[in-house]
């Protein structure tokens, strides 16, 4: 009769991708701060309130996502244990409640504050390609 | 009972469909706004896809991970970046919805 052996992850890996994602988390706080206050400059104070409101929303989405992610990884990886998953379940269908209210209130109040939103919505993908930049960045300099 | 509840469908799906046809006569009938109607389409198909594409993406990293728990972080890390792309097509969707319907 045999043993399971332990479980063993590579801690570089590890390190990696833990690193990448708070760094993903750090671009994006980076991102809405300079592009909001582009937006003031630019275009002023109202699509610059909706850009901020929008990156929050995107901010939290993506805080969500990777805590919904990690407890679905939980349970997944620790099958004998049991998990309440009331919380997991909630937390990613508040998320779109969270989006369809701030949406729905900005439109109600003022439209032309409405395409500052959508762009803060996007905060997520140019955080994951300045990520992506970054890397390409270290692997050059590196040289793979 | 059966038979009176579909002759009564049947009558209330007639009267639905009269109620634009009498409508479409005369010279003051507006245009359909196909594009709105477009956009509402469009929109459905984005989401409906979009949720495949994520409980497809999800139902992958959660077998993955029960074949091999020891890549967690690897297949953990794919899934959230791969959640969140999916999320954006259909927000580019709406974008494009709300800039071509006024």
């Amino acid at each position: 009769m045999t043993t399971a052996a332990p479980l063993t992850t590579d801690p570089n890996s590890e390190a990696f991708y833990s690193g990448a994602l708070v760094r993903i988390s750090r671009f994006m706080l980076v991102l809405a701060a300079a592009l909001t206050a582009a937006a003031w400059w630019r275009y002023g104070w109202r699509i610059a309130l909706g850009f901020l409101c929008g990156s929050a929303v995107a901010y939290l989405n993506f805080h969500w996502l990777k805590r919904v992610v990690s407890a679905l990884a939980d349970r997944a990886t620790q099958p004998g244990q049991v998990h309440s998953s009331r919380g997991v379940v909630l937390r990613f269908l508040l998320r779109y409640v969270l989006m369809g209210l701030g949406a729905y209130v900005i439109f109600t109040v003022s439209p032309a504050s409405l395409y500052g939103l959508f762009a803060g919505l996007f905060l997520p993908v140019a955080a994951i390609a300045c990520e992506a930049a970054y890397e390409m960045g270290v692997a050059l300099k590196s040289g793979f | 009972m059966r038979r009176l509840l579909s002759y009564l469908f049947m009558a209330l799906a007639f009267m639905f469909l009269a109620v634009p046809v009498f409508a479409q006569g005369g010279e003051t009938a507006s245009a359909v706004n196909w594009v709105a109607i477009a956009a509402g389409f469009s929109m459905a198909i984005a989401s409906a896809v979009c949720g495949l594409a994520q409980g497809r993406a999800t139902a992958a990293a959660a077998e993955a991970l029960g074949r091999n728990p020891a890549a967690r972080s690897g297949i953990q890390f794919a899934l959230i970046l791969g959640l969140a792309l999916i999320e954006s097509l259909a927000l580019y969707t709406l974008v494009i919805i709300f800039a071509k319907v006024k």
